[in-house]
């Protein structure tokens, strides 16, 4: 459910502005909201000693985060934010007496880790073409120039040998027979050419070469002068050397940085508390000689809210509430649910916040969901090996990642439903159970063919209850909001419900003739009702919307032929495993069950939710919720709150 | 003779109903995915998008199992 919501102004005496402001970021139980829209208040957060804190503490937060990020992640340690308490004179200096060391060793990093991802691009084509030149391979640019030869090495950027062709007979017409080019491709889409020319057409080949699809292979200055055999050993050696190189740098930087990290962790906190605290001021009103907060607190902390208010500064300090509609979409959304059922806050947040004032489903979905989970599944075997895994995976993730935890708690539930169905259905590792004990299912051997259509009615039923409450909730509410078209609306569809439901059970000779007469009218009348309510088209929409309804009725089908799918999966596997010798058995077997069992995890869940989010959360879930983001706590206002910001403005 | 026919008209109802299904699912599959890239706090959405035409096969599901139920 959700929490319900008081909006209330804190007044006190303007000299305890800052402490209030202070405490209430340390309480982290309300919501500040714009005060400016309250008379007779002003601005008190724009005045320019805070605005120039303000940028010096961004300036020293950027400052620290590029530090702090160069040591490996850690926690940050725990602390009391007190705004003031970082020493910006002291912090500023020991960051300027960190820079120039960190300064140089970034430096060398980068450029080490420049040089791992550049050299490779130069050995490649150079290794593949030292081959096609071996005798000119061992002499260096000195013995080169002794003979009166150059070398061009380069690198065209096409497939096309067309291309070396043309080249050539360019350098033909440029500066006669006097060279020699080769050539082989040495990637995708790239050709290396080795050009040997005599030193005085130098110019000519340059001035030729510097087309547009030539890349000239200009070498690092530390190979520039060698031989081709011997760059390519000194960049391999230099390659395999690079890797401890980069890592003896990090381990500088680590040992400079490392004793500072913890306390400058613990400063930046503090400055990111302190930058909270002076935004905060800007959503506050003044006086000469008061101030005034504007606040959200969850009712129930209200009354906390007031003592803990009282106990650290004094009577002085008044809360009053202040009017407002529950149902106003501006005011933030809490959702809290039992325990048990928080994890399932996870599925209806992932697809919308509902609005303050409305319904949640948080309730329903944690009945039902695991629900029709199990009824998919349906196999005691299969239902105790997800529930071994859910418990060992809740085990593994409590405390660490809360979203795998929660969901770890739902495959808990919904493995429960599936043991709970598996003894109803017969259902152990599919027909295995069966084989070994004959028929022990309490209600039905769900793969058998005579239970073909019980199992559908079960299916149909589940989604009449399931969609008849969705539309009842969707009535409740309309109902609440006074949105009359759409009670009308939902009114309509519950009859038209009733009276398809009631043919239905007279069609298969489970309800008496004398039902056929209310039935009809309850359909005519539903149709006509909803039909108005759609204004010149209600002739079309009306009819669709009905029609449309009753399909989400009938999708709720796929519990049965999923669980079919599921069922028989199981029992080809048990048909293979008896085919052929035990031991194949037993790992064919093994094979085809963590197969089955790995999608029963994974698709009745899908399937489940799907009914939800388009069946049923359709029919009554109204979205866009603002969420509740306490000052002072992760996620509240901060030097990003954006929207809280956006709102004040407005 | 009769037996065969009726299996092969429910796998007929299945399968080209799931056909269907996959078509149109990997349209919206698709533009689903760039909504998520761009936006990811849509994906419950999406995922709600691509789920839709999922109703099809099952419809088709049902009318196999009323061809082997009721024929």
């Amino acid at each position: 459910m959700l929490a319900p919501m008081t909006k209330a102004q804190i007044v006190g005496r303007r000299r305890e502005l800052e402490r209030a402001i202070e405490e209430l970021h340390r309480l982290g139980l309300v919501e500040l909201d714009d005060a400016s829209a309250l008379q007779p208040v002003e601005a008190v957060g724009d005045d320019d000693p805070r605005s120039a804190l303000r940028d010096e503490l961004r300036f020293l937060v950027a400052e620290t985060d590029a530090v702090l990020a160069l040591l490996p992640a850690a926690a940050l340690p725990p602390g009391d934010p007190v705004p003031g308490a970082v020493d910006r004179v002291a912090l500023g200096g020991e960051l300027d007496r960190l820079a120039p060391d960190v300064e140089a060793l970034t430096g060398r990093l980068d450029a080490l880790r420049d040089e791992l991802v550049v050299l490779p691009r130069y050995l490649e084509p150079l290794r593949r073409l030292l081959p096609l030149v071996p005798e000119l391979a061992d002499l260096d640019d000195d013995e080169l120039a002794l003979l009166r030869l150059d070398t061009v090495a380069l690198v065209l950027n096409t497939d096309d040998d067309r291309l070396v062709e043309t080249l050539r007979d360019e350098l033909g017409q440029a500066v006669g027979a006097r060279f020699e080019l080769v050539s082989t491709h040495v990637e995708e889409g790239a050709i290396g050419c080795v050009v040997v020319f005599p030193h005085g057409v130098t110019e000519e080949v340059h001035r030729l070469l510097g087309s547009e699809h030539v890349r000239h292979v200009a070498l690092p200055e530390a190979f520039a002068r060698l031989s081709l055999r011997a760059s390519v050993g000194s960049m391999e050696r230099r390659l395999a050397e690079l890797p401890a190189a980069v890592a003896a740098v990090e381990h500088e930087l680590v040992a400079l940085i490392g004793p500072h990290g913890g306390r400058l962790h613990t400063l930046r906190a503090g400055m990111a508390a302190e930058l909270e605290q002076l935004d905060a001021v800007e959503l506050l009103g003044a006086t000469r000689r008061a101030f005034v907060a504007v606040c959200w607190v969850p009712t129930s902390d209200l009354d906390r809210l007031q003592s803990e208010l009282r106990t650290r500064l004094g009577a002085e300090v008044v809360i009053e509430r202040l009017a407002a509609s529950p149902r106003d979409p501006e005011t933030p959304v809490l959702m809290r649910n039992p325990r048990l059922t928080r994890p399932f806050e996870f599925f209806v947040r992932f697809l919308d916040l509902p609005r303050a004032g409305s319904l949640d489903p948080t309730l329903l979905t944690a009945l039902f969901l695991p629900l029709m989970f199990g009824v998919m599944v349906g196999d005691v075997a299969y239902g105790v090996l997800l529930l071994a895994g859910a418990l060992a995976g809740r085990r593994r993730f409590a405390g660490r990642s809360p979203v795998l935890a929660d969901l770890s708690w739902v495959l808990i539930v919904g493995a429960a439903w599936s043991i709970v169905f598996g003894v109803l259905f017969g259902e152990f590792f599919g027909d295995l159970g069966k084989r070994l004990f004959g028929d022990w299912a309490l209600w039905m051997y769900r793969p058998g063919g005579e239970a073909l259509q019980p199992l559908l009615l079960f299916a149909i039923g589940i989604g009449a209850a399931h969609v008849v409450l969705g539309v009842v909730l969707g009535a409740w509410q309309a109902a609440r909001f006074r949105q009359h078209r759409t009670l009308l609306d939902k009114l309509g569809t519950l009859l038209v419900l009733g009276g398809v439901f009631g043919l239905a059970g007279w069609a298969a000779d489970r309800l008496p003739g004398e039902v056929l007469t209310p039935a009809v009218g309850a359909i005519v009348v539903g149709l006509v009702l909803v039909m108005s309510l759609h204004g010149a088209l209600g002739a079309v929409m009306g009819p669709l919307e009905l029609i449309g309804t009753l399909g989400n009725v009938l999708s709720y089908l796929r519990l049965a032929a999923v669980g079919l799918a599921s069922a028989y999966l199981a029992i080809v596997a048990n048909e293979l495993a008896t085919a052929g010798p035990i031991w194949m058995g037993i790992l064919i077997g093994t094979f085809f069950h963590a197969l089955n069992l790995a999608l029963a995890a994974f698709s009745p869940m899908i399937q489940a939710l799907r009914l939800h989010y388009v069946e049923f959360f359709s029919k009554f879930l109204i979205g866009g919720g603002r969420p509740f983001r306490p000052f002072g706590q992760p996620g509240g206002l901060s030097a990003d709150s954006a929207p809280l910001t956006q709102r004040r403005r407005r | 003779m009769e037996a065969g026919l009726i299996a092969i008209g429910a796998g007929l109802a299945v399968g080209l109903s799931a056909l269907a299904t996959g078509l149109a699912q990997s349209r919206i599959g698709a533009a689903a995915m760039g909504v998520i890239a761009e936006k990811p706090e849509l994906t419950g959405r999406a995922i709600l998008m691509v789920a839709i035409p999922e109703t099809l096969v099952i419809l088709g599901f049902a009318v196999a199992a009323m061809t082997i139920v009721l024929l």
